[in-house]
């Protein structure tokens, strides 16, 4: 096997295993989203539009400037997307040996799409919106991976586990009898799926379809090896066969053989292998032996260029968004809640590549992507799906995770008070408050103590209250309210607090919030201020009196 | 203090005083006490409470199968009390592998996340030593086999895990913890984990009676209270007023260790019979066990 294809595939494995290894509990100091922080669109874009110097992504630099020195052997060695494009194509093109087009006329007119989609996505961040989350390779192979394929290994070996369990019990073992295996489940997943499908069957028109002709962060690996010092050489022994320009899956030779087009060379080392002669080498060298650089045409750089900017207006004047000038409004977002520390919505958005490595770390599964929830330019964003799976008190690996900082990494305290939401009761669907049962489910899982249950005049069972000022919006009490369909006890972004920067706590502090038990002493919580803005919670009876009883009781 | 508790102090430190004696002459007798209950650090209190109750091998026999039902559904620290203290499932591990258990299963149908329940309360870490030991957040429907209640009042029928049913002793280790509510959550709400479907006992039943039905089909052989801290406000999931009397209560009698442990706690800043926990009433009247614990042969020990 050729050595590209060994270090391919072994930066693959090494991908699946980082991203495998996002799950709780995280393990200290393992850069889970390495991969994520490696890709330059990320880098250049995510900086860009939110105007902030996000240090984390610095090794993105680092990689681009490598290009430099070794061309783009980004894309061909370590780009987890790479692999899968090389893996499809290998699947798809079996039949089709050599059929790549590369000396077709109109191969490099194809080839500089790719910068005029870079120069679009820049043009639309002059319009205040970030669209490198629909083009950033990396992110789109970490959601790809983590939404639509993880769960369905997960399936698979959930229905896999019978054959385990008997083969262990033969052997036995009764451990395998035990095993569970975590159901996860994603919105979207098959949107994603048909998303990447797409991309995929490409690679019927030529090989590597989405590398040589879309991938903007491609184009910026172009940009920066159109010169490198390693580069591929031809020596005299060629003779003109025309094998390398056969096999070359980028198009970066193109009529020549002896000439070739460095910034579309991912230095693969097929043509290498390839050529009868053993004329061709890759090595250190300042050789004058490029093929003209693909041009993408003034013309066309200008075009694309306004059509960027229109998406981004397009976008920014969608009723759903909240990066225009329509954000008082906020009109989509009112029923989305977003993960804790998650930025405010404007700089999130800005910030979030929507790579999915939140989902993929979230314990419970609530962190589910939008679909088109909140206008277009919210896709594939992460929100809590509360009704299906709680926000877990001490978890705080959706920050922790993030590769661009979109959800802050706050210590297990901190995000305590990064408040999610508020629970409101519905109380003509509750069945404490509605026929009188005693159901106290809210009340017992909520681990902020936020939910009471109290004595009411019309009613035999105690209810429950919300006190609004220590509700996190964790959502366990919508998540397990036995109520079917929507649930008694929901959770609104209403009262959400979402910081930039500084302190949660002492802000929350600040608010009259109370999150916190320390030691489950309760002696140690500071009681909740009456909120300043006129309370609209419903108010909560006193605490019964010593004459009443303490639910659960009775009088003799 | 009031008379009430004038009456029980008298007779405690009375008993305390009388049972030495008392006891001492009972056990030349042959007879077990109907319950102990010692005072000290978690594992060596369950570990006196066990011991005088008769010792382990009451219960465990050698290649016997053990499930022991911890509370340990939420994940919290042990200091909230929400959960039992991982030394107390420690030590009655230890003893029944020590009796020559097959197998010991730590299970619970954990109401939040099975794996950080299994990891936040230490139980999990507490166990890693014993080879024999396994402890497991079971929620999934195939650990778990329908099981009518020939008794039953409200619940006609219920799925039950398969491990319970087929152990050959079930140890009920529940935390002493206020619930707001069954009043209280001790050995026989504790039971409520070992079933599938819990939300039923809210929705379609009431809650006391069901919980006493389920009691009648997941019985527990030994019930081992953890009352080394007590959920006395704020239950069933904290956080709430933490106390510590560092107790540990044993015996074959679920209603009457829970009987013991709402006499002996208190509970919203007061004290209760365990006549007023419905539950413990309804179950005493139906003959499951006894909570008029006055008439009991209870041994107090110090670990």
């Amino acid at each position: 096997m050729r050595f590209q294809r060994l270090v391919q595939i072994a930066l693959f494995v090494l991908f699946a295993l980082l991203l495998w290894q996002a799950k709780y509990p995280l393990a200290e100091g393992l850069p889970v989203d390495l991969f994520l922080r490696l890709d330059p669109t990320i880098l250049l874009g995510t900086m860009l539009v939110s105007g902030t110097w996000i240090t984390d992504l610095f090794r993105g630099l680092a990689v681009l400037l490598l290009a430099l020195v070794l061309g783009r052997f980004f894309c061909g060695y370590v780009c987890p997307l790479g692999a899968t494009v090389d893996a499809a194509d290998w699947m798809i093109r079996r039949k089709k040996p050599g059929r790549n087009g590369n000396a077709a006329e109109g191969n490099t007119r194809i080839q500089a799409w790719k910068y005029l989609l870079l120069f679009a996505v820049f043009c639309s961040v002059l319009a205040g919106v970030s669209l490198v989350f629909l083009v950033s390779p990396i992110s789109l192979a970490t959601r790809f991976y983590t939404v639509t394929v993880y769960p369905v290994l997960l399936s698979l070996a959930d229905s896999c586990l019978w054959f385990v369990e008997n083969i262990s019990s033969y052997l036995g073992l009764d451990g395998a009898g035990y095993l569970q295996i975590k159901h996860v489940s994603f919105n979207a997943n098959v949107f994603t799926a048909f998303f990447v499908t797409g991309l995929l069957l490409l690679g019927l028109l030529r090989p590597r379809f989405w590398c040589r002709n879309v991938c903007p962060a491609g184009a910026m690996f172009a940009l920066c090896s159109r010169k490198p010092m390693v580069r591929r050489t031809v020596n005299d022994r060629c003779t003109d066969c025309g094998a390398c320009i056969r096999s070359c899956p980028m198009g970066a030779i193109s009529n020549e053989p002896q000439r070739t087009a460095h910034s579309e060379c991912i230095v693969c080392l097929k043509c290498m292998e390839v050529c009868p002669e053993n004329a061709v080498s890759f090595r250190w060298t300042f050789e004058k032996n490029a093929a003209p650089a693909v041009d993408p045409g003034k013309r066309r750089l200008v075009l694309s260029g306004c059509a960027g900017l229109a998406a981004g207006l397009l976008l920014k004047t969608n009723v759903g968004s909240v990066q225009g000038s329509a954000k008082d409004l906020v009109i989509s977002r009112v029923r989305i809640l977003r993960p804790p520390g998650a930025l405010p919505e404007e700089a999130f958005l800005d910030r979030c590549v929507r790579c999915g490595e939140c989902m993929k770390a979230c314990p419970t599964n609530t962190l589910q992507p939008v679909w088109f929830e909140t206008g277009i330019d919210g896709v594939w964003s992460p929100k809590l799906a509360a009704r299906y799976a709680a926000c877990e008190q001490a978890c705080n690996l959706c920050g922790r995770v993030c590769p661009t900082g979109a959800v802050r990494p706050l210590s297990l305290d901190e995000k305590k008070y990064a408040k999610i939401g508020t629970a409101f009761i519905d109380r003509s669907r509750c069945i404490a408050w509605e026929e009188d049962r005693a159901c106290l489910i809210c009340d017992e899982i909520c681990p902020y103590n936020a939910i009471v249950m109290r004595p009411v005049t019309d009613n035999r069972n105690t209810v429950p209250f919300v006190n609004e000022n220590k509700c996190n919006g964790c959502g366990y009490c919508e998540n397990k309210c036995p109520v079917l369909g929507e649930a008694a006890i929901r959770v609104s972004p209403h009262g959400e607090l979402r910081l930039f920067d500084g302190s949660y706590e002492r802000t929350a502090q600040a608010h009259g919030l109370v999150f916190h038990a320390k030691g489950g002493l309760e002696e140690s919580f500071s009681f909740t201020k009456p909120k300043q803005d006129g309370n609209t919670s419903p108010e909560i009876p006193p605490v019964p009196s010593p004459d009443q009883l303490p639910p659960g009781f009775t009088s003799d | 203090m009031n008379r009430r508790e004038f009456v029980r102090s008298s007779a405690l430190l009375t008993a305390s005083l009388a049972l030495p004696v008392v006891w001492g002459h009972e056990t030349k007798a042959g007879g077990a006490p109907d319950a102990v209950i010692a005072e000290g650090d978690p594992g060596p209190a369950v570990r006196a409470a066990i011991a005088g109750l008769g010792g382990i091998e009451q219960f465990v026999k050698k290649g016997d199968k053990v499930v022991v039902k911890p509370n340990m559904s939420f994940s919290n620290p042990p200091s909230w009390a929400t959960t039992t203290h991982p030394d107390v499932i420690k030590e009655i591990v230890s003893l029944c592998v020590a009796a020559g258990a097959g197998q010991v299963l730590v299970l619970d149908n954990t109401l939040r996340d099975r794996e950080m329940c299994i990891e936040q309360s230490g139980i999990a870490k507490a166990c890693e030593v014993f080879p024999e030991s396994r402890v497991l957040g079971l929620s999934e429907k195939k650990f778990f086999k329908d099981v009518p209640v020939p008794e039953g009042k409200e619940l006609k029928s219920t799925a039950v895990m398969k491990d319970v049913l087929d152990a050959n002793v079930v140890i009920s280790a529940p935390v002493a913890k206020s619930h707001s509510s069954a009043g209280v959550s001790l050995s026989m709400k504790n039971m409520m984990g070992v079933v599938y479907d819990r939300a039923v006992f809210h929705t379609l039943y009431d809650l006391h009676t069901a919980i006493v039905d389920l009691c009648t089909v997941a019985k527990a052989h030994l019930t081992v209270v953890d009352a080394t801290r007590l959920l006395s406000t704020g239950g069933p999931g904290g956080p709430g007023k933490v106390l510590q009397p560092r107790k540990v209560i044993a015996s074959t009698d679920m209603v009457a260790a829970d009987a013991i442990t709402v006499d002996m706690g208190e509970w919203y800043g007061r004290k209760f019979e365990p006549g007023q926990v419905k539950h413990i009433r309804e179950a005493h009247e139906r003959g499951l066990g006894r909570m008029d614990i006055d008439k009991l042969n209870i041994k107090q020990v110090q670990a």
